[in-house]
């Protein structure tokens, strides 16, 4: 069972809220969705589209054509009229263009009747509703929490548009999980809740498309959970001030995208100097230079592990849905804590903007650890040195002002007390004992994921890394036996154990990547010398969609 | 504490006759006049010659990215409000590189003091032009002379509402001192420009030209609550130097009225438990 259905309208015409309020419903009734918003960079006018796949499994990917289209003006009907499946049918108000459109008068109803022009989707999305066979009672709930105060007019024109039509397209199955099973939740918010589960502090960031939903949702629960979310006047200023707020003790975030990551990343590289933890939320769009803001891609791999002058550790990682993400963000947290680090969080618009159903979260499920020294703690000792060299790399780390032993970290080269310095013999052991940090880290990395588990001997497989996850294992399971799925989600440290024994066994690698270059095929390349033998790009700005990546991989 | 006891026993890389060894003093003299105890202080700083100062005081140090001191001051403040945070750097760091974090943590107002060595060259890098330097001002990498009019730093934070506006000479040890002590204790963003002779590289702007052209405000009764009167006096230009306090004001700072800071600093605060966050991701069931 896949039903699709599509929201398209031009910005300010709601079909983010539209959007909104259809998901909740059926994930109220008890289905899996998926649901991606597709925008152009303006606040009124242009394209956007919010595509639900519905099923009676997980959905965790996207589609290019829709069941039933909800077209908000005659523009969108003629762009997203030839992306109808077979059998599908459009909803739309005016002139019927052809068998599949059912028109539904709902501007003269909204105008008319409730004297509300801009509740005609509202009356489109009743219609909708009437088609799907969903309970017009469980949408009134969530037409109600989205509107608040201005509920009731679009309570009337939920029922007007319900009114309007007949029959239905596809059958919704019977609900498959019970309230508080479940969770709905996009990228952006499951960063963001996984940043405030894993003790988050402190965020600066100045707003950049894809990264700032994580701020907006930090800035809306700063209060009740004491953060301190700052709008910084740069980038440049967000990952100072982070750092700032870090050495004083708060677990310290930015959110941003490649432009303002790249005015990070001298910041980045302070970090790594300074052992001063930081956690860094890279949403990605196309580029170069501002390239398309509200689109997606994955073109930032290479940079997000290569940013930074001189030689540190570094943590990366690209969650593949937003369950991922909320445990990947706790994980970043503590890792960046325990080792002393940055870490980054590489995601995407399409992954932070999009809706999927998911097991409850469990925030226990990754064990917290305070990893810095108590009073007590620095009481007992002597002198304190807060680069004191160590077997693992890690120095035991304090705070300013918790005791009176004095905490000195410095971007230049140090000493153990983190003095100046031009000694050299000191300059190579605090090379050492930096790196020394990442050999841990790399034991703390898990293993890909690879499906169907087992020997992939005779097989192809298909690589991928980050949100490409739920498409390339849609593709797979079309493609059939002959296929298999190898997924990345922790990058650096790049694990490659499993990565060698896959090439060892399989007929041929495919990566898939949205990119143009191919980036994960140039990283295992230089970390192993393998590389895939065939790869599917996609540097379009769009998602990737299992059918697509089914028609390239047949060729 | 007196003074003597901030000053670190280390080797020290400025230069001889350098101004920044007033300022370090002046600095210590402020600490102790304040009996502030060395780990409860912050010094921020960023790089350049002025910047080394954390290195050579017994006090906590952040020695960060050239321009970016007063950011990862702020930062500290706001998860730290129980720290005296102290950002200091040249003028090449605050004025040129770091113009930015100026602008904005003036209208943020966080409870900051800062302290530029201004000798309008720089020194670490070999005497080129700084954003103070008079235009003019011929070096290497300016062989024509600075064609761009200097910063006024005075003019600017005053206009753009900084609560405290100082000015010294760093000649005046025990006066610098002071004036970086009332800053400290001024609740709000603090600005102690010093001038100071760079005797490597700034052969006019010596210790003699200053010394001739100390204008102290006080002794010419300069009403200090008055902005557009301290604003004449950033402005007025000439050959008398204005030192001591142009402006200040008493304004509530971004920690007093931030909701979250009032509950005590969030850099000390404990993790959260995971039935507390249970509640949090609720919300998405």
């Amino acid at each position: 069972m896949d039903l699709v259905v599509r929201i398209a309208g031009a910005a300010g015409q709601g079909v983010q809220t539209l959007g909104d309020i259809l998901a909740r419903s059926l994930f109220r009734r008890g289905l899996y969705v998926h649901g991606e918003l597709s925008y152009h960079s303006r606040i009124r006018g242009g394209e956007n589209a919010f595509t639900l796949r519905i099923g009676d499994v997980p959905v965790a990917a996207t589609a290019r054509d829709a069941d039933l289209l909800l077209a908000l003006n005659e523009e969108m009907l003629n762009l997203y009229r030839p992306h109808l499946r077979a059998g599908g049918r459009v909803v739309a108000d005016g002139g019927v263009k052809d068998d599949a459109v059912t028109s539904v008068p709902a501007v003269r109803l909204a105008r008319e009747e409730l004297g509300l022009p801009i509740a005609a989707g509202v009356v489109l999305l009743g219609a909708v509703v009437r088609l799907l066979g969903l309970d017009p009672g469980i949408v009134a709930d969530e037409v109600r929490d989205a509107f608040g105060e201005k509920a009731e007019p679009n309570l009337r024109a939920l029922a007007l548009g319900h009114e309007q039509v007949r029959g239905e397209v596809g059958r919704l199955p019977p609900p498959q999980f019970g309230r508080g099973e479940k969770m709905l939740l996009t990228g952006g918010q499951a960063v963001g809740a996984g940043a405030l589960a894993a003790g988050c502090r402190f965020l600066s960031s100045y707003p950049m498309t894809p990264g700032t939903p994580v701020m907006e949702y930090l800035a809306r629960h700063a209060a009740e959970y004491g953060i301190v979310v700052e709008q910084a006047e740069d980038e440049i200023a967000a990952i100072n001030m982070a750092l700032g707020a870090s050495y004083g003790g708060a677990r310290s975030m930015v959110t941003t995208s490649g432009g303002g990551f790249a005015l990070m990343v001298e910041g980045l590289s302070l970090a790594g100097m300074i052992e001063t933890p930081v956690v860094i939320h890279l949403g990605q769009r196309p580029g170069p230079a501002t390239g398309l803001p509200t689109r997606t891609g994955q073109e930032n791999l290479l940079f997000a592990l290569h940013a930074g002058h001189g030689e540190f550790p570094r943590y990366l990682a690209a969650p593949t849905g937003p369950e991922d993400a909320f445990y990947l963000t706790m994980r970043a947290f503590e890792l960046a804590e325990e080792y002393q680090i940055p870490a980054i969080i590489l995601t995407d618009q399409f992954l932070v903007d999009s809706y999927q159903v998911v097991p409850a979260l469990d925030p226990a499920r990754i064990a917290l650890r305070s990893h810095v020294l108590t009073a007590d703690e620095l009481g007992r000792m002597g002198q304190y040195d807060r680069f004191a060299l160590t077997p693992t790399g890690v120095s035991p780390r304090a705070l300013p002002g918790v005791s009176n032993k004095l905490v000195l970290v410095d971007s230049d080269e140090h000493d153990t007390s983190g003095r100046i310095t031009e000694d050299l013999a000191i300059r190579k052991a605090m090379v050492e004992k930096r790196l020394r940090k990442g050999d841990g880290l790399r034991g703390e990395v898990s293993p890909p994921e690879i499906y169907p588990a087992g020997l992939f001997r005779g097989k192809r497989v298909l690589l991928g890394w980050g949100s490409t996850y739920g498409a390339i294992r849609e593709a797979v399971e079309i493609l059939g036996e002959e296929y298999a799925h190898l997924h990345l989600r922790e990058l650096c440290p790049l694990r490659t154990e499993e990565l060698e024994r896959v090439w060892d066994e399989a007929d041929e690698v495919v990566l898939v990547e949205g990119t143009a270059t191919g980036q994960m095929g140039k990283l295992i390349a230089a970390e192993t010398g393998l590389r895939p033998r065939r790869f599917v790009p996609r540097y379009d700005g769009r998602p990737f969609t299992a059918q697509e990546i089914v028609e390239e991989v047949r060729g | 504490m007196n003074a003597e006891q901030y000053l670190a026993d280390v080797e020290i890389a400025w230069c001889p006759g350098c101004g920044n060894f007033q300022i370090r003093e002046a600095l210590a003299q402020a600490l102790s006049s304040l009996g502030l105890p060395p780990h409860r202080v912050v010094l921020v700083t960023g790089i350049g010659q002025a910047a080394k100062i954390v290195h050579y005081l017994n006090v906590n140090g952040f020695n960060g990215l050239h321009g970016r001191t007063i950011a990862a001051a702020a930062g500290l403040k706001l998860a730290r409000p129980d720290l005296t945070v102290i950002a200091e750097s040249g003028d090449g760091d605050l004025y040129g590189e770091g113009g930015n974090h100026l602008l904005h943590n003036i209208r943020r107002n966080v409870d900051l003091t800062v302290i530029a060595h201004d000798n309008r060259v720089y020194g670490l890098t070999k005497g080129q032009a700084s954003p103070t330097a008079p235009v003019g001002y011929r070096t290497r990498a300016q062989p024509f002379g600075s064609l761009s009019s200097p910063l006024n730093p005075l003019a600017l934070a005053v206009a753009l509402g900084a609560p405290f506006v100082a000015q010294s000479f760093s000649g005046e040890v025990e006066r610098t001192g002071q004036l970086i002590a009332e800053a400290i204790r001024h609740k709000g963003f603090s600005l102690v420009n010093v001038l100071h002779p760079c005797p490597s590289w700034n052969r006019v702007q010596n210790f003699a030209w200053y010394q001739e052209r100390l204008d102290h405000l006080e002794e010419g009764g300069h009403d200090k609550r008055d902005r557009m009167k301290a604003l004449a006096v950033a402005l007025r230009g000439g050959e008398r130097i204005p030192i001591g306090v142009l402006y200040e004001e008493e304004r509530p700072t971004f920690e007093e009225q931030h909701p979250v800071l009032s509950g005590g600093p969030v850099g000390l605060r404990p993790l959260p438990r995971p039935e507390e966050i249970q509640r949090l991701v609720a919300l998405f069931s």
